[in-house]
């Protein structure tokens, strides 16, 4: 039991107290990390099958290798943010083969098909960035000890997915035709996902602790404008049109678009006509999950039970 | 299927000090040794090992990572 109240720990971790393990921790910043490691994880482990279907797709066995190491990346940030998970009391084993898909915390963007080359490298370079401003932000604000250190791996690979995702975006807009279309097509539904990733805006958002105690520390806003300030002047630098702008009287970026706003899973269209949405409709949406979520989740867990039953077979034998 | 939870310590390069950077479920020391060099994958190790997490023995019983692993799961 930690030797603190709720009060103490949230005003130690902001003198700068790192927490190790679990006898520092009070129940709240239990309860709080629990959330936020199993959001991690969730986003790690289903952006896998996720890129894995869309791998099929790529034009090279070089590009086969790479888009492959960062199945394999993703795999292994997975099982250390689920590992890391397991040290405060929850177990891998439910979290990963226990659950039904709709109760996976990943976002709303990995439930969708990736169905081209376009769209996977647009994935690495939109969501893969949201996953590195996200946990650059944990890795340089975290009060928690062992997730401060497990991030160090994770940053650098996540920083190799992004780059894979550039230098194909840049190659893909300079081939023009067909493949710029498919280009733009892909940042058409990618950048409004991305942005909706972060979640409700400042104004709006619950109290959740992960800032009072420390886990992170920017905003949701803040989060959604640090991802903007590199993907909106890369989208103008590779003359892709991204519904965002920067502001010049509030120096900040600003959306084109009403937000949020209803989304057409079957199309991969935003209803940008239909106007703005509640977040109520939103968080309805995805609860709902999308379109591959039970497919991909099913694609993770579904030889475990098998192999398992194999092995008790010979122990029982 | 049980698994046994390896700590997982490499050096990057010769002269390097050897550093905890992470851990792993493996069936054996085999799968381990597998699984930690394949997970671990970031840099090009010089030396790395996995040691059995219920081998290590903490040497201060008091607020350090170990001492309360062995404290919170025996």
């Amino acid at each position: 039991m930690s030797p603190f109240t709720e009060d103490e720990l949230k005003q130690k971790v902001h003198e700068g107290y790192m927490v190790e393990g679990p006898d520092d921790m009070t129940e709240g910043y239990r309860k709080a990390l629990r959330v936020q490691l199993t959001v991690q994880a969730d986003t790690e482990l289903m952006s896998a099958p996720s890129y894995w279907m869309a791998a099929r797709y790529a034009p090279s066995t070089n590009t086969q290798v790479s888009a492959h190491a960062i199945i394999q990346d993703e795999l292994a940030h997975a099982n250390i943010a689920y590992r890391l998970l397991e040290d405060i009391g929850e177990s891998k084993e439910q979290l990963v083969y226990g659950r039904q898909p709709h109760e996976f915390k990943h976002p709303y963007g990995f439930d969708q098909p990736l169905d081209n080359w376009a769209d996977l490298v647009v994935a690495n370079g939109f969501f893969d960035r949201a996953g590195i401003t996200l946990l650059s932000d944990v890795y340089q604000n975290t009060s928690y000890a062992p997730l401060k250190r497990a991030l160090v791996k994770i940053d650098m690979e996540e920083t190799f997915h992004l780059r894979h995702g550039e230098v194909w975006m840049r190659r893909l807009s300079k081939a023009g035709g067909e493949a710029r279309e498919l280009l733009q097509r892909s940042v058409d539904w990618m950048f409004p996902m991305t942005i909706e990733w972060f979640g409700l805006p400042d104004d709006l958002k619950r109290h959740s602790g992960q800032l009072d105690y420390k886990l992170k520390g920017l905003s949701n806003d803040q989060l959604r404008q640090v991802w903007m300030s590199s993907t909106v002047p890369l989208c103008e630098e590779l003359g892709l049109e991204a519904p965002a702008h920067w502001d010049e009287e509030k120096q900040e970026y600003a959306l084109d678009y009403p937000f949020p706003c209803q989304y057409d899973a079957g199309e991969k269209r935003w209803l940008f006509d239909e106007g703005e949405i509640t977040w109520d409709d939103v968080f309805e949406r995805w609860k709902g999950r999308g379109p591959m979520n039970e497919i991909y989740v099913e694609s993770v867990q579904r030889s475990r039970s098998d192999v398992a039953r194999w092995f008790e077979a010979r122990a029982a034998a | 299927m049980r698994e046994i939870t390896y700590e997982v310590f490499a050096r990057k390069d010769r002269g390097d000090p050897l550093v905890h950077i992470g851990y792993i479920d493996a069936f054996d020391d085999e799968t381990a040794k597998v699984y930690a060099w394949k997970t671990y994958d970031e840099e090009r190790w010089f030396e790395m090992c996995v040691v059995q997490r219920e081998a290590i023995v903490p040497v201060t019983d008091g607020e350090g990572l170990f001492a309360q692993l062995r404290r919170a799961h025996g």
